[in-house]
């Protein structure tokens, strides 16, 4: 066998690149390529669900992760670098609507849109739920330690207006729930706050600074279970998450009222591969994709069929669905502005540096 | 030790071939993006995702108020009292670098940065772990505290609150920032000439003395890269008293981060941003004075 | 000055006095205990890092099953790599034309090499961000390690002014008798650069490729607003869970950065150490 020479190696290896290179790659069903890259919060989709949906439609998803909301506008803002869908919360699904960065989603290829229960077929943030459909739904409230606590404090008055629990109280440093969660303890909506109402929920709360301990960035769960605090403003389902380890630890809607949440799926614009971004969406919204994903994160689910596969234990726990009368007086908070947002963050910055 | 040659003499060729590369690369993407920027901070939004540059100093006003200014204030304070404590704990371990044999050199160098290959998320919890009120610090005092306060009938231990106070941010930036302390240090400390030392010493100034007199002023290049690469990055620091502080631990690049995030106010976010810029330059410069002005005065004297 | 003979204790042998071995292994105390925390609760039974609930060997087995956290591992070690190596070159070459020539605007260039020390992570982070989108559109979907270029380049930009500073402070004690005896004998420019300078520079150099190097691991803001879906950095990912608490394998994975550096970095010094003594037999 004669010597390879040198150019003979050369040519073979520049056509295997190319041979490798080249772009007859496998097309899924709808002409698109068989990838789907998934951009959203850290363990909100089990590796089993996406490994599912891989063997379901062939499509192999990529998942990059935010840590919040503010992140995701930011990132998106100048631009898609190329992701296929998204997953922003309720007040964001709006920004990014009005700021047309968001297309619209084709029902008639989303067939389990059905099995959502009614109260989310439609939103106040997205009439006709035209850009979004509801993933999951989440409540802020009160995440307390039994034994620390006379019985159950269910009223933000412990948390922003007393120093019955002083330095064991922890709230959230988000500029917005803060003052739309005062304003609802004064009796007021959680939207359209005056600039009377901000500056009366800042003086309250710079009031209330010396029995809090600290402003957490959702970790307020881990800060519960160290016992740091004993008192903290947190969401229902990473509240579940640790009651499950700590049989300490619980949680109350205060009867004031709180904010409603909810983190929908919803593709950008710009987004490589619609075709199957909408087919993501359509699997993610399956009854029993729905129940693994809720039994893996233990947050509310929106989808009525899901519900009805999951075990009781997840239907009865107060702390994931909390009773019907104190939702009754949470709302969903609006975006209202920009001027809005500039004299929201300026009061707490006055609350932070008091 | 004045700089030598002008551009101008024969060394025009090397002189092009060293100062293009880093000029270039500083002009296309530093600058460049660094000046889109600038130009923000002096426009305003017109709505969620598009920003009008208009020429408008509204920004810089409103970053000059008191409120943002007792901010970069107390966030110079911290930036400062973290130098300092990298500066005392960090030279003693810069000379005992600088003097061990060349086998364990490398070694301690690599302990010394090993720590900060690691996340600075996880390092972080992992000080909360050890700093919080039922964490391994107070554990260790506890353990040392109760036998001897049952022994003398003496109350038990308090847990010490360290966590989530101005203490824990600034304990936590000299953890970040201290490797940032000790390396240009041992840079500059290693080409000290033992000569001098020895020198000193045969003539009978003590270790101190020696130290005083003879090492310091020959290490100041690395002591004021040490500072300046210590004191500014705590100035930016937004995660250590985010997750460390307390409920007034705020730090000025906390605010920065919030109108670039959840404020999503680009146009006041990079005013403020620059205006920390600028008082930090005014900083330097007056320090260049002052040490000039120091060195013109020693050399006529 | 190899070999094993052990030198009396002199008055420069400082390391060998108890007070700073003693204030040294305060300081390596202060470093490594949170570093131990770390290491431990990568053991831990609990999903959460807070309180310790029993010891598995878990939490490793799936970070060598989590083919998406290796991939951001090795795009960390990656961009680390490519960063320090360009910021070396770049800082040493800013360094040596401070140091050495006099020409207008130096003033003006030390200046503004001093912003990117100064300049707010964030603030830098979103200049990337709209720079990568509108000006220099860095196009998506390259072939690894391309892919990386946007981010390398923003690391290198910010880290290699550190570089300068570290080098500049270790040129300055520089002996300028030694580069004229140099060029008395006839050696050219790049003789004296690379026989003289360069071995004088050798501390400055290797703390500045690892400053830089820590600097690139490490970074979180400015690599966030210059990455894309297919390039997931170690910190990008650890970041995001935090609303979700930061799970021990989290831990099991840097514990396994730092086991390998350490492996590399042994591996490094004992090539050198035989290189070394080679030429110290052939000399």
């Amino acid at each position: 066998m004669p010597e390879p020479t040198r150019r003979g190696v050369l040519a073979g290896g520049v056509g295997l690149g190319l041979a490798a290179c080249s772009t007859t790659r496998p097309l899924a069903v709808n002409g698109e390529e068989p990838r789907l890259n998934l951009y959203t919060w850290d363990t909100y989709t089990p590796p089993a669900t996406l490994a599912a949906f891989e063997r379901a439609t062939g499509i192999k998803v990529k998942v990059s992760l935010y840590g919040n909301n503010d992140e995701l506008f930011a990132k998106l803002r100048s631009g898609n670098p190329g992701f296929d869908v998204v997953v922003p919360s309720n007040e964001f699904v709006t920004r990014m609507r009005v700021s047309h960065m968001l297309e619209p989603l084709d029902h008639a290829s989303i067939p389990n849109i059905t099995n959502l229960l009614p109260a989310f077929r439609d939103a106040p943030f997205d009439p006709g739920r035209r850009y979004s459909l509801p993933y999951t739904w989440l409540v802020l409230g009160i995440g307390f330690r039994k034994s620390a606590v006379d019985g159950v404090p269910d009223s933000w008055k412990w948390l922003f207006d007393s120093d019955r629990y002083a330095g064991r109280i922890g709230l959230f440093a988000e500029a917005d729930d803060l003052i739309r969660l005062g304003a609802k303890y004064l009796g007021h909506s959680v939207n359209h706050v005056t600039p009377a109402v901000t500056a009366q929920v800042e003086a309250m709360l710079i009031r209330q600074k010396p029995f809090v301990k600290v402003f957490h960035h959702d970790e307020g769960q881990d800060l519960l279970v160290s016992r740091e605090i004993d008192l903290v403003v947190e969401y229902n389902g990473d509240i579940a998450q640790v009651m499950a380890e700590d049989p300490d630890l619980d949680f109350v809607v205060p009867r004031e009222g709180t904010l409603l949440n909810s983190d929908s799926l919803c593709i950008p614009v710009g987004a490589p591969r619609r075709g199957n971004a909408h087919r993501f969406i359509d699997f993610m919204l399956d009854a029993h994709v729905g129940a693994n994903v809720a039994a893996a994160i233990r947050y509310p689910t929106p989808n009525a069929a899901a519900l009805a596969l999951m075990p009781a234990d997840y239907r009865d726990n107060h702390a994931i669905f909390p009773p019907a009368d104190r939702m009754a007086n949470s709302e969903y908070g609006d975006y209202e502005g920009m001027a809005h947002a500039q004299m929201v963050d300026e009061a707490v910055t006055r609350i932070f540096v008091a | 030790m004045t700089a030598g040659v002008t551009a101008g003499t024969a060394a025009r060729g090397p002189f092009a071939l060293v100062a293009a590369p880093p000029l270039l690369w500083l002009l296309a993407f530093f600058l460049v993006p660094l000046a889109v920027i600038w130009g923000y901070s002096f426009g305003h939004n017109t709505s969620l995702v598009s920003i009008d540059v208009t020429g408008t100093w509204a920004n810089y006003a409103r970053a000059l108020q008191p409120l943002y200014l007792g901010i970069i204030v107390k966030s110079f304070w911290f930036a400062a009292l973290t130098t300092l404590a990298c500066l005392i704990l960090g030279f003693p371990v810069a000379v005992a670098i600088t003097f061990a044999s060349d086998r364990l050199k490398p070694w301690l160098l690599l302990a010394i940065m090993l720590p900060f290959w690691t996340n600075l998320l996880i390092r972080t919890y992992a000080l909360m772990a050890v700093l919080r009120t039922e964490g391994y610090l107070n554990w260790l005092l506890a353990a040392f505290w109760n036998p001897l306060a049952h022994l003398a009938g003496g109350p038990a231990f308090v847990p010490l609150g360290l966590l989530h106070t101005d203490f824990a941010v600034v304990f936590g930036l000299v953890y970040v920032q201290l490797p940032f302390m000790v390396l240009p240090l041992y840079a500059a400390l290693d080409r000290l000439d033992r000569s001098l030392l020895e020198a000193s010493l045969d003539l009978g100034a003590g270790q101190l003395t020696t130290f005083a007199r003879v090492v310091v002023p020959l290490a100041l290049p690395g002591i004021v890269s040490g500072i300046v690469v210590t004191l500014i990055p705590s100035l930016g620091a937004y995660l250590t008293p985010d997750l460390l502080g307390g409920t007034s631990s705020l730090m000025i690049a906390n605010v920065i981060e919030r109108q670039f995030k959840s404020a999503n106010d680009w146009p006041f976010g990079a005013a403020l941003s620059f205006l920390l810029m600028y008082l930090t330059f005014a900083a330097i410069l007056a320090q260049a004075m002052l040490a000039r002005r120091h060195e013109r005065r020693h050399a006529h004297g | 000055m190899s070999g094993g003979t052990r030198m009396a204790k002199g008055p420069l042998d400082y390391l060998g006095r108890w007070p700073l071995r003693l204030w040294l292994g305060g300081v390596l105390l202060f470093l490594y205990v949170p570093l131990a925390t770390l290491i431990a609760f990568s053991f831990n039974l609990s999903k959460r890092n807070i309180v310790w609930r029993g010891s598995t060997f878990d939490w490793y087995a799936k970070v060598f099953a989590d083919s998406d956290l290796l991939l951001a591992f090795a795009n960390s070690l990656t961009i680390a790599a490519l960063s320090t190596g360009i910021s070396l070159i770049l800082g040493t070459l800013t360094a040596l034309l401070l140091w050495r020539f006099r020409f207008p605007g130096k003033a003006l260039l030390e200046g503004t090499l001093a912003l990117p020390i100064v300049v707010p992570e964030i603030c830098l982070g979103i200049a990337f961000l709209v720079f990568f989108a509108d000006i220099l559109p860095w196009p998506t979907e390259l072939p690894w390690p391309l892919n990386l270029g946007a981010i390398t380049i923003a690391h290198v930009s910010f880290s290699f002014s550190f570089v300068a500073l570290v080098v500049r402070a270790r040129l300055a004690s520089f002996d300028r008798s030694l580069e004229d005896a140099a060029r008395d004998l006839g050696a050219g420019e790049w003789r004296i650069f690379a026989d003289i300078i360069v071995p004088h520079l050798r501390p400055g150099l290797i703390a500045g490729a690892l400053l830089a190097f820590t600097l690139s691991l490490d970074d979180f803001v400015i690599t966030f607003f210059t990455s894309g879906p297919d390039t997931t950095t170690f910190p990008i990912k650890v970041y995001s869970m935090v609303r979700f608490s930061v799970t021990p394998e989290v831990n099991a994975a840097s514990t396994l950065l730092i086991v390998v550096t350490l492996a590399l970095t042994a591996a490094a010094l004992k090539l050198q150490g035989s290189a070394i003594a080679k030429t110290a037999a052939a000399g």
